[in-house]
């Protein structure tokens, strides 16, 4: 009989357990999930708020709210508002889960808590934010703040529904600060689409400079052939790499990797002032590659040059990115260019496994492609709107997030963490990171960058001079002089984008609806060709050049370039610098 | 009905839905979970697919979405890359077929003959870990041993002077095409042998039995017996096969794809994805999703009935 009541409950577990594992996916799981939240943040507020005190203690500082001026407004809402912001899930090893963890807690604590709201984080996959939105918009679970960096993936949200447009005196009211902050940086001219008001936008300081990604070479290769400078020219720099090559440094020392569809084959550099305006608005756009237009032929035709010079290496394009640092790392490739931080792992890995080697950074004006013009970024970080399918207090609750999260304390706390633990100050009395924190108070990817991108791109402290000191590494053999190299670097770009070297990319006020069709098709297309012009033999390039080009003009980029035309024509969209434009 | 025989009349009447039910309840109550399984994912979708007929935007629904028509398969059908990826399905698919069917039964005849049953086990385990190994592994693997210049295989060979130059088996497209069609039979033959072993186990020992005392030796037996034995597994499978022509492995295809065989990899799967999925076109996603389950539809009801015309019991 105990047998019988063993073999029947074990029988209905079986099947519970089976049906429960199987349709977990199944169904709208708002419902759940805010079950699970609240259970969580209820665990989360308690932990949380034991650490935020110690916290405080360490770094000295009282309450970190933040939003002073709008704060004191402010009222509790009267029910509990749930507000859900985006987070980019960007699957680094190592990195807290980017949807709880200590700074998740810390932020429901300081902001969530004191206005009764619950905020909830949405991983975003990093390479997957189109496609992972349109799935939350379908299952009506869109974020009610909707972030990207790309104009164009915006401007397709806002066309596609995803997105209300919102008043900006409202806005204003709510938020001062951050109002005052686009008003000061010139940023309300773009918070338009079709004559509505849809988009906020983060600031990104020294969007014109782009110091922070940064190319560091072999140096101690470039002494070995003859060399006291990193080539400056095109011809120096073949040559430099034929003389590698042929001192038997290394067999391919150009290195490379498979390209990524968007983004790809950036060509500035091939570009040359006074620039057309029309063809910078058909052409110069930054995700899908420009194949068929000048730049990008001159770009390509060295690429050719290259890999049948044997400088690139002929795997490149089966070769992954962690494959390429590894082949720097391991003295094969004698270029890495990289986004510098506190912590540059593939740098430390390269001095362990290369004790003796010297690294040089490229100069900002090294004219390697043709011409020293470089692609300055947006002049904002992120764009962030508010879902369609956000309630009126929802939205309100976005914006008061977003004030508050504006605030100087509160970026403070978030970017540099707690003192003694995640940073030190220095003589100075500038914060520096700890490179390598691992404990209790450890930071999302960048200093929780993914979290206070909705208000800024980055937080710096001090000079110039003294941010790249604290964001550079301080332990490697050569710091100190790459420091140097890199603030050179930038006051190189400062002095260049006076010039209007820096060109940024044609952003447009109507949706360019045959990109929201064909841009995702044309970038993968893109690269597929571009590696078969890149491989084939240099006798044969102009002709593939020309059969790709058109190819990619009947694949959909004619009707890209001419609705880009269009709207150029119409007046709906940016434009160039006086000085940059014949 | 005859006298004497009252005991299994009273069996028969009893063993109605009731008492199996009563009897068995454990393995109906397993056999739920399959079944609202099935309800749920292939059925219950259905109404969703109404968003062919749809510009479908996911922010404003099946009620915002505007109603297109035909719209959406006349826009499907007209595209170049549509038919490019549909024409290599269908090649590459077929190719599957007839390079992935035959190998499970011949696989299952030869294990099926192997009478150390310790040897048995081992070589069927072998044989079927492959299938557990996903494509993402089984695509790194493959980059490591064929890659042109540094990849194990094109190493061994060059080193024993047998080429000069590595092969491209994943690099050049009708290299790749093998490669790539020999993959998926080592990755899927030890796992397809599973149902015709099973099938095997069937056939009667007696048959064996009786043709050995007849003379017949090993070929014999396997040809006259084993063989027509599951004949009827075969066909069936053979059935449910031809229905996935039309299908493809998005995984297999990016995991063993790079940017030299577009031209062979661009195929339906890869087509939703970049276009439907990535792009954010969920109404031409599920079009040409719709299109693949009718043609696979048609391919089942025609190929059951061709074989039932041959004499065989058919699918359905």
């Amino acid at each position: 009989m105990r047998k019988n009541i063993l073999k029947k409950t074990l029988s209905v577990a079986l099947v519970g357990a089976m049906a429960a594992g199987a349709l977990s996916a199944c169904g709208n799981d708002s419902a759940t999930t805010t079950a699970a939240a609240t259970e969580e943040a209820t665990d989360a507020e308690t932990e949380a708020g034991d650490e935020t005190e110690a916290a405080d203690e360490t770094s000295g500082e009282d309450e970190t709210s933040g939003g002073d001026v709008a704060a004191a407004e402010w009222e509790p809402f009267a029910d509990n508002v749930t507000l859900t912001v985006p987070v980019y899930d960007r699957g680094i090893a190592g990195v807290p889960d980017v949807k709880d963890n200590y700074w998740t807690q810390w932020i429901q604590k300081n902001f969530g808590d004191k206005y009764n709201i619950t905020v909830e984080f949405e991983p975003i996959p990093r390479t997957n934010q189109m496609q992972t939105y349109s799935n939350l918009a379908a299952s009506q679970d869109l974020p009610t703040l909707c972030m990207e960096y790309d104009f164009p993936k915006l401007a397709q949200w806002a066309n596609d529904g995803y997105l209300t447009s919102y008043d900006l005196e409202e806005f204003k009211s709510i938020a001062p600060t951050y109002y005052s902050k686009m008003e000061e940086l010139g940023l309300l001219q773009y918070t338009t689409m079709n004559d509505e008001t849809y988009f906020v936008l983060a600031e990104r300081p020294y969007y014109n400079t782009n110091f922070n990604f940064i190319n560091f070479v072999r140096m101690d290769w470039l002494e070995e052939v003859g060399y006291d400078h990193v080539p400056m020219t095109r011809d120096e720099y073949v040559d430099a790499m034929t003389k590698i090559q042929e001192a038997g440094i290394s067999e391919h020392p150009g290195g490379g990797m498979m390209l990524s569809g968007n983004g790809a084959d950036q060509n500035d550099g091939y570009r040359s002032l006074p620039l057309d305006e029309t063809e910078w608005a058909m052409y110069g756009d930054f995700s899908i590659p420009a194949l068929g237009w000048e730049p990008n032929y001159k770009l390509l035709k060295n690429a050719n040059a290259d890999y049948n010079a044997g400088i690139t290496d002929p795997e490149y394009y089966i070769t992954d990115q962690a494959t390429s640092e590894a082949n720097f790392v391991n003295g094969k490739n004698y270029q890495y260019g990289a986004y510098i931080s506190a912590d540059m792992p593939v740098l430390t890995s390269f001095y362990e496994t290369n004790p003796d080697a010297k690294l040089a950074v490229i100069p900002a004006d090294a004219a390697t492609a043709e011409t020293e013009l470089y692609r300055t970024d947006n002049p904002f970080g992120m764009m962030i709107g508010f879902s369609s399918q956000a309630t009126e207090d929802e939205i309100k609750a976005g914006m008061m997030y977003l004030e508050w999260m504006v605030q100087e304390d509160t970026l403070f706390t978030l970017r540099w963490g707690v003192e003694g633990e995640t940073y030190n100050l220095n003589e100075e009395g500038l914060p520096v990171s700890v490179a390598d924190y691992e404990g209790e108070y450890k930071q999302g990817n960048a200093n929780n960058k993914d979290y206070f991108c909705c208000a800024v791109e980055a937080v710096n402290a001090g000079t110039v001079e003294q941010q790249i000191d604290s964001l550079f590494p301080n332990n490697l053999p050569q710091s100190d002089e790459l420091k140097e190299q890199i603030l050179e670097f930038y006051n190189t770009r400062v002095e260049q984008a006076e010039k209007g070297y820096g060109i940024s990319p044609c952003l447009f006020s109507t949706v360019i609806e045959a990109e929201a069709d064909e841009g995702t098709a044309l970038t993968e297309l893109y690269v597929s060709l571009r590696d078969e012009l890149t491989m084939c033999s240099p006798d044969e390039f102009d002709a593939k050049y020309e059969e790709a080009a058109q190819g990619y003009l009947d694949a959909g980029y004619q009707a890209v370039i001419d609705e880009r035309q269009e709207a150029y024509e119409a007046g709906n969209s940016t434009t160039l610098r006086e000085d940059q434009k014949n | 009905m005859a006298k004497g025989k009252p005991a299994v009349q009273t069996v028969r009447t009893k063993t109605t839905w009731a008492n199996a039910f009563k009897r068995d309840w454990q393995l109906y109550l397993l056999l739920l979970v399959p079944v609202v399984l099935v309800v749920v994912f292939n059925y219950a979708a259905y109404p969703g697919l109404r968003m062919v007929f749809m510009d479908y935007k996911p922010a404003k629904g099946y009620e915002g979405s505007e109603w297109v028509g035909w719209e959406t398969f006349i826009k499907v059908f007209n595209n170049k890359s549509f038919l490019e990826s549909l024409r290599n399905s269908i090649v590459f698919n077929l190719l599957d077929l007839v390079l992935g069917f035959p190998i499970p039964v011949i696989l299952a005849l030869i294990l099926n003959e192997l009478r150390f049953p310790r040897f048995k086990k081992v070589t069927q385990t072998i044989l079927y870990l492959p299938h557990f190994l996903s494509w993402a592994i089984v695509g790194s693997v493959a980059y490591q041993l064929f890659k042109p210049s540094t990849g194990v295989v094109n190493i061994i060979l060059m080193n024993a002077g047998l080429i000069d130059e590595g092969i491209p088996f994943l690099t050049e497209k009708w290299h790749w095409a093998v490669t790539y069609e020999l993959i998926n039979v080592w990755q899927t033959m030890g796992w397809g042998t599973i149902i015709y072993l099973a099938a095997i186990t069937g056939i009667s020992g007696e048959l064996y039995e009786a043709a050995m005392i007849d003379g017949a030796g090993r070929w014999k037996r396997m040809w006259h017996i084993t063989l027509p034995g599951i004949k009827g597994t075969i066909v069936t499978l053979l059935i449910m096969n031809l229905g996935k022509v039309m299908n493809s492995n998005l995984e297999r295809l990016q995991a063993l794809g790079n940017t030299q065989v577009r031209d062979f990899q661009y195929q339906l799967a890869v087509y939703i994805y970049e276009r439907g999925l990535n792009n954010g076109k969920f109404s031409e996603a599920t079009a040409v999703g719709l299109f693949q389950s009718l043609v696979g539809l048609v391919l089942v009801l025609l190929s059951d009935k061709v074989a039932k015309m041959l004499g065989e019991e058919g699918l359905l």
